[in-house]
């Protein structure tokens, strides 16, 4: 009986030994198995070992670029809609933004207030910058050369998202490095020392930066990441959209010797980069200058079509086409005829003229110009850049500056510095493009007028406006109530009240506290 | 009729086999199972089985009944609850178990419902909390999968997951389930593992008898067509101009205004005449289910097969749920200690969904013109339902689960190894013709699955010693594998509304043997209009627990269970997590009332451990990653730059850092179980605490640095409260009987911290406050109205604002809570609860001979919801004519629900947005009680028998469900709200519903 009983239990311990060493043998085992890399997201260990995650790193600063501009239609929204030019039937946020009150509780306002997608372009660059050199030491195939055009684009975009950022709320927390898992709040800074030091990067950044890609340029030569040219040719920054950029900062400074010399660099080199003058039918065309990427897109962000890269969202299209143009009853904001006629008074523009009888002569910039809403239809690329209305899909690209723009702000500089002539070269350069002749300036008729009048009609839609409205009460110091504005920071948006909740050292605007 | 035809079938083939075969075998059955008809809420099982097979599973129901006493868990006979003509298991529990809080957001059939057990363990801000939040539901010892809510991710909004959004519980036939047990503490939940952390619900299947027997259960009933007002544009246009009158001069409050033209056009008969739309909205619906059940075989091998057939007809806008199911059951047992037993339940789901425009447009992402809204005339409106008509919307799903056992019983020593497969898939095809949208047609097809395949191996080493001292042993080790994957393909613009489906070329190769350039290109749909995503998160679980019971002469018990578990979405550094669990019970009757006549049982128990919490998301093991999204608002999909794919941070889901530990919970319960009076008062009292810890909460900061927040881990969340269950028999006679049961939790949630010691953060229109509840809205208190320009305060020049904007006449009166002449977030105030307070089930039993009546009532109190609905409409003018989601008006647009007249006429062009729902005026107490089953049934068993017809049990049944709602709340109705307590009255309603049905065994 005893026996048994002590057979049984030896039997038991063999059994519990037998389960031991199973358990053992799985633990081992299991180790592996909670060991797997997420097939969602990229782990820090798998980044920046290879060319290909430099590229990923590097379109990923360019792609989280055409995030900020487009999301909510921000470039749009900054830069025409503000100026109050344009009118929203429907939409009550754009109401409040066409009237300066950009304090108004809308969902579109609030974001438009809050910096953080700029801020994801910073730090997207200085991550790149930081961590590069991972990628050189490890990959033979990432050459010097891919070094040194990386570096320079990444420079570029960052010290451009600084500028973009200057513009729209003055000071700005001041960041140049990533900080990686150890953020601190930072102050705003003093735009004006951003901008200097965007200057300077932007220099830096344009001299290494090539005229082309995979095109034999002496900075950049062989193929770029293996592609050639066609593939590059739009969506990268080159050394004339450094120059283009370095120019609107400059005007921005008030700084037009630079401004000169900048535009001037362009105006002698655009054609290094395969960039032409636009004829008017190519600017508007549905599938002209603003569809998919081309050369002569100096500086911008393309939705290709080609790449499933359009969208609903975050293109000009979507606020100013309705019908006729698209099957929209009512556009999100139009130009009142009034408006449109004290703008476009030049008899033979091709963007825009009526005839005698006040017929429109063309239907390029408006379409149903004596409906209710005239529809702004300069830009409108619906789908693979046709006319079919029933689909509000768009793919044009969203463009920071053309040479149009460029040969403009030389005009403003020279007619800044006094050359009134060189001003007249300049503007009336882009005039005769447009179709206007016997262009002459009159005695009464100041050159800045005629400048900033022909900036609008020329850049209308291209989120340029706003920036020229304060450049040009800077210049002509005429208008008491603009200048109100400019010299109590209201040219500036309110800081979102999100930020400053999240970020104790952050102060509003004076003027929208 | 189908049903009918089904039932013909069934009954056909009862009848002769009752009357011939079955006839003579069933003589020694008679006495096995003689089941009250009843409710006896509280008797755990029936334990009269010979059959040698079931005796295994007897013993361990012994085993766990024993251990019971130191858990709180309530079992449920499903008997009663498949009365219910219900869809979901969450439909069948609600109001039924203490501490278990079931939330039904629409009344459509087969959507996705929520369950708490014992409080929310975390903010509800997103569909991801609420899926972390949810029980885990156990069938057979399979932990069921459920869908990821990584679909979101790529969605603009969470209205419906991605693909089918079926709930998938509501797979699951209660007449194939023995017993249905609400876990809530851990002493019972702890051996289930981290997934268990809010609670097990366990659904028991029907084991197999030897003995012949069939089942047929089955109902077939009527879901009544709601009484609703419907209003048309005259009325809408009549309920705007008020506001012209009061706000406006000539009609126009700007140059610019754009009064929509589907109002202002009285003589347009397609909105000014007859608002009669709900005719084609709501019906009368048939619903019905049946299900057929076969068992037999003999002691040592046996088998169960059901098949059963559901259909649910929703009341509204042709709603429907098809369920097929199929189970099997083997047992054998070919060596005496050899036990080996397998299951298949498959489940085929068909859902059709709503019409909602939202949730289409949210689907196709594409806003339509707005500015003429669906019209209220049936005419037109069956133009509408005719387009809809011309393509499709399937939404299949399959479920399929099941287990393959073996069993050694050595005695004392037992070892059992499983092998546990779940499988969920479902199908989403969709066409949607040109008409529905202005001339472009939309195809889409999604196929998603969920899997989780379970190696399980326990041993259990029993020891008695002296007799009196009782030892349990049971190691036990588990690996779970699960994957969860998508793919989903859209597009635009087809050719034609014939070809419906976006079909690719596949030809790899040209005819004349060069490569084709357009292999797997879209042929019917352009390539350029044909977006495509697919998601895939693998999830590895391993545990380990060892677990020792001690019992002295059943007096008191005594049990401790250590675990390790390691997940491979834990971070590396910190894979394992090693938990205990204590529990003891006293059972005070045998120790010291063992003489007391009034007190026939007493126990005393409690428990106290801790649990590891899973991240549902492996990105969290990371640590700083990378990610290919880049998109922006409204285009949440950008794919890339330049057709290249690129990588950077997180930024719009935020940053994730090292050193993420695993969130847990501790919990804590203290209860007693109580039978009184001869057993026939049961009282049961459980009180709990739950402290969730180290919770991940996005805290909004590092906006410098991109991000729009970060990640962090240290969130504290505490539950406490308490489960009150009372049972009794009230009146017993052999002719009359009266027994009734309450039910009730109290729960109280509060925030304990947060990371980095924050004492608050504010998360879009939330606040979260250590110390406070996290189910509480964040809103300004309202007291009125400016009426003219010199009621608005002014202080030191300064006119009171809202947010930096000067308040005008017309503007509300919210409350200065700061009095610094600013509105702004510092003004609001955390008020109401959008979970309830006090939330429970009451039923009663009344039996008269072989009558028996049921009442069933369920009740929330102390919740609260807001209005939305009511606030939308009244903010019409930032509501209309956009192409955006704010502009979508449904059919039921034209449907008046709720008190127009309790609210304030503001000036509603007003900047500071007068009709915001972050204010109490749309705050209403959503408290209610609900009879939600009234049921009659007769037992025809003795009848029959009289007849000499062999039956276990025939019983015929009448119910009438959700009869009535006694609430004060003016809206809808207060159940059908989403889970952040906003009623925004797309929630279709809940149908009172009539059935007759039978139940039968034989």
């Amino acid at each position: 009986m005893k026996n048994d009983h002590k057979n049984h239990v030896v039997k038991m311990k063999k059994t519990l030994c037998i389960v031991l060493i199973l358990f053992t043998a799985a633990i081992t085992s299991c180790n592996k198995t909670l060991d797997i890399d997420s097939t969602r997201v990229v782990g820090e260990k798998n980044m920046w070992n290879k060319l290909e995650d430099a590229r990923a790193g590097l379109l990923g600063v360019y792609a989280l670029t055409r995030a900020a501009l487009s999301d909510n239609d921000g470039h749009w929204l900054y830069g025409d809609v503000r100026t109050g030019e344009f009118i929203s039937p429907n939409r009550q946020d754009l109401k409040a933004i066409s009237t300066n009150q950009l304090n108004a509780s809308y969902p579109t306002v609030d974001a438009l207030s809050d910096w953080t997608r700029f801020y994801a372009i910073i730090n997207a660059a200085n991550i790149f910058l930081e961590r590069i050199g991972d990628v050189k030491a490890a990959d033979k195939r990432y050459t010097e050369n891919y070094l040194i055009v990386d570096v320079a684009q990444v420079r570029f975009l960052r010290a451009f998202t600084y500028f973009y950022m200057v513009r729209i709320w003055g000071d700005v927390p001041f960041i140049t490095a990533s900080h990686d898992g150890k953020f601190e709040n930072q102050a705003r800074e003093s735009g004006s020392k951003i901008l200097v030091w965007a200057q300077q990067e932007m220099l830096k950044a344009a001299a290494d930066l090539p005229f082309v890609y995979s095109n034999n340029d002496v900075q950049q030569p062989g193929n770029y990441y293996n592609e050639d040219a066609t593939r590059w040719g739009g969506a990268l920054a080159t050394k004339n959209s450094a120059y283009a950029v370095l120019a609107h900062l400059a005007a921005w400074q008030g700084n037009y010797t630079d401004v000169a010399t900048y535009a001037k660099f362009v105006e002698d080199n655009y054609s290094k980069s395969g960039i032409n003058f636009q004829s008017t039918e190519d600017l508007t065309k549905s599938n002209g200058f603003f569809f998919n990427k081309n050369t002569s897109q100096m500086f911008g962000f393309n939705s290709d079509w080609g790449h499933v890269d359009g969208s609903v969202t975050g293109h000009l299209e979507e606020l100013t086409l309705a019908e006729p143009v698209v099957n929209k009853k009512v556009p999100d904001i139009y130009m009142p005829k009034d408006t449109i006629l004290k703008i476009f008074d030049m008899p033979k523009d091709e963007r825009f003229s009526i005839d005698t009888l006040g017929q429109p002569r063309t239907e390029r910039y408006f379409t149903n110009i004596n409906g209710k809403y005239p529809i702004f239809s300069k830009v409108k690329v619906i789908l693979g850049g046709v006319s079919d209305p029933t689909f509000r899909y768009f793919t044009s690209a969203l463009i920071f500056t053309r040479i149009e723009d460029v040969v403009l702000l030389r005009a403003e500089a020279l007619a800044v510095l006094g050359d009134v002539n060189g001003a007249v070269n300049e503007v009336f350069n882009i005039m005769t493009r447009r179709g206007m002749t016997d262009l002459t300036i009159d005695s009464n008729q100041d050159i800045i007028d005629v400048i900033f009048k022909e900036r609008h009609r020329e850049l209308m839609g291209e989120g340029h406006r706003w920036y020229d409205l304060v450049r040009y009460n800077k210049i002509k110091q005429n208008n008491p109530a603009f200048l109100k504005l400019i010299n109590s920071g209201g040219i500036y948006w309110p800081v979102s009240r999100k930020l400053i909740a999240q970020n104790n050292l952050l102060t509003q605007n004076p003027f929208w506290k | 009729m189908r049903y009918l035809w089904l039932c013909f079938v069934v009954f056909a083939a009862i009848t002769t086999n009752a009357l011939t075969g079955l006839a003579k075998g069933n003589a020694g059955k008679k006495s096995k199972v003689k089941r009250p008809f009843y409710s006896k809420p509280y008797v755990r099982r029936d334990t009269t089985a010979k059959d040698s097979l079931l005796k295994d599973s007897i013993n361990i129901i012994i085993r766990h009944t024993l251990y019971n006493k130191l858990a709180d868990s309530v079992t449920k006979k499903p008997y009663d609850l498949s009365k219910f003509p219900a869809v979901s298991l969450q439909q069948l529990l609600k109001g039924q178990f203490a501490g278990l809080y079931v939330q039904e957001p629409s009344g459509e059939p087969g959507t996705v419902q929520n369950m708490f057990i014992r409080g929310v363990p975390m903010p509800l801000l997103s569909q991801r909390d609420v899926y972390q939040s949810q029980p885990l539901v156990v069938l057979d010892g399979i932990p069921l999968v459920t869908e990821h809510p990584f679909a979101f991710d790529i969605q603009l909004y969470d209205y419906n997951r991605m693909g089918t959004a079926t709930n998938p519980f509501a797979a699951i036939d209660m007449n194939n389930i023995a017993s249905v047990e609400v876990l809530k503490d851990l002493s019972a939940t702890a051996i289930y593992g981290p997934r268990a952390v809010n609670g097990v619900i366990v659904l028991t299947s029907k084991t197999p008898v030897a003995a012949k027997s069939i089942t047929f259960d089955s109902y077939i009933g009527l879901a009544q067509r709601p009484h609703v007002t419907t209003i048309n544009g005259k009325y809408e246009n009549a309920f705007r101009q008020r506001f012209y009158d009061l706000y406006t001069t000539n009609g126009r409050y700007s140059d610019d205004e754009n009064y929509p033209i589907y109002l202002s056009d009285s003589l347009n008969n397609v909105y000014s005449g007859k608002s009669d739309w709900s005719d084609l909205y709501y019906r009368n619906a048939v619903v019905y289910g049946i299900n057929f059940g076969i068992s037999g075989g003999t002691d040592r091998a046996n088998f169960r097969f059901s098949l059963g057939d559901l259909k649910n007809n929703g009341i509204a806008d042709g709603t429907m749920l098809n369920r097929y199911s199929a189970m099997f059951n083997i047992n054998m047992k070919p060596l005496k200690w050899l036990l080996f037993s397998t299951m298949v339940n498959a489940n085929r789901l068909d859902r059709q969904r709503n019409k909602y425009l939202r949730d289409r447009f949210a689907q196709i992402n594409y806003f339509p013109d707005l500015s003429a809204p669906l019209p209220p005339n049936k005419e037109y409106y069956a133009d509408y339902l005719a387009q809809y008509k011309k393509g499709f919307d399937n939404n299949k799903t399959n479920i399929v689960d099941g287990y393959a056992k073996i069993g050694l019983d050595l005695g004392k020593f037992k070892f059992t190894t499983t092998f546990n497969v779940d499988y969920n898939e479902g199908y989403r095809d969709v066409f949607y013709a040109r008409t529905l949208l202005q001339g472009n047609s939309y195809a889409s097809n999604y196929f998603g699955f969920s899997q989780r395949i379970m190696a399980d191996n326990r041993a259990t080493y029993d020891l008695t010693i002296n007799k009196v001292n009782d030892f349990h042993f049971e190691l036990g080790q588990s690996t779970q594998w699960d994957i969860y994957k998508y793919s989903n393909a859209y597009a635009y613009k087809g050719v034609n509304d014939y070809i419906k489906i976006d079909l690719l070329d596949s030809n790899p190769k040209n005819p004349d043997g060069s490569d084709n350039p357009n292999y797997l290109n879209p042929t019917a749909f352009p390539r350029e209009l044909t977006f495509r995503f697919l998601d895939k998160i693998k999830h590895n679980l391993v545990s380990f627990y060892a677990k020792t019971d001690y019992s002295f002469k059943q007096k008191y018990f005594l049990s401790a269970t250590v675990r390790a578990d390691g997940s491979s979405n834990a971070q590396p550094t910190s894979r394992w997590f090693y938990s205990p669990v204590v529990s003891a019970a006293w059972n005070i009757k045998k120790e010291l009332l063992a003489n007391n006549t009034i007190i026939n049982d007493l126990i005393l128990r409690a428990s106290a451990g801790r649990i590891g919490r899973l991240n549902a998301f492996d990105n969290y093991a990371q640590g700083p990653q990378y990610t290919a999204s880049v998109g922006y608002t409204g285009n949440l999909t950008v794919p890339g730059y330049n057709a290249f794919g690129v990588l950077t941070r997180p930024y719009s889901t935020g940053w994730i850092g090292y050193g993420i530990p695993w969130s847990y919970s501790n919990q804590l319960n203290i209860g007693t179980d109580a039978g009184l009076i001869n057993n026939r008062l049961h009282l049961s009292v459980d009180w709990y605490l739950k402290q969730e810890k180290n919770l991940l909460i996005g805290i909004p900061a590092f906006a410098e640095y991109g991000y729009k927040q970060s990640i962090e881990s240290g969130m504290a969340v505490n539950n406490t409260g308490i489960d009150v269950s009372v049972s009794a028999n009230i009146i017993q006679n052999t002719k009359f009987g009266w027994s009734s049961s309450l039910n009730l939790n109290h729960n109280i949630n509060k925030l304990k911290a947060l990371p980095r010691g924050l004492n608050q953060i504010t998360i879009d229109n939330k606040l979260l406050k250590v110390g406070s509840p996290v189910d509480q809205y964040w809103l300004l208190i309202n007291d009125g109205i400016y009426k003219s320009e010199s009621e608005i305060p002014v202080v030191n020049g300064q006119p009171l604002k809202y947010n930096g904007i000067a308040m005008h006449a017309g503007d509300p009166k919210w409350r200065d809570i700061n009095g610094n002449n600013v509105i702004d977030n510092n003004d609001k105030v955390l008020k109401g609860h959008s979970l309830p307070k006090i939330s429970g089930g009451y039923d009663n039993n009344f039996r008269y001979g072989n009558w028996n009546l049921n009442i069933n009532l369920y009740f929330n109190l102390g919740r609260d919801l807001i209005h939305q609905e009511m606030a939308n409409r009244f903010d019409f003018i930032n509501r209309e004519g956009n192409s955006d989601v704010n502009s979508v008006k449904e059919i039921t647009f034209w449907e008046k629900r709720g008190d127009y007249s309790k609210y304030p006429l503001y000036n509603p062009w007003s900047t500071v947005i007068p009709y915001r729902v972050d204010q109490d005026l749309f705050l209403e107490n959503a408290s209610f009680l609900k009879l939600r089953t009234v049921s009659i049934g007769y037992d025809l068993t003795k009848a029959m028998r009289l007849k000499k017809i062999k039956l276990t049990r025939f019983y015929v049944y009448a119910t009438a469900n959700n009869v009535f709602t006694i609430t004060p709340y003016t809206g809808q109705d207060p159940e059908l709200v989403n889970y952040d307590g906003y009623d925004t009255g797309y929630g279709l309603p809940i149908p009172r519903t009539y059935t007759l049905g039978v139940k039968m065994e034989l």
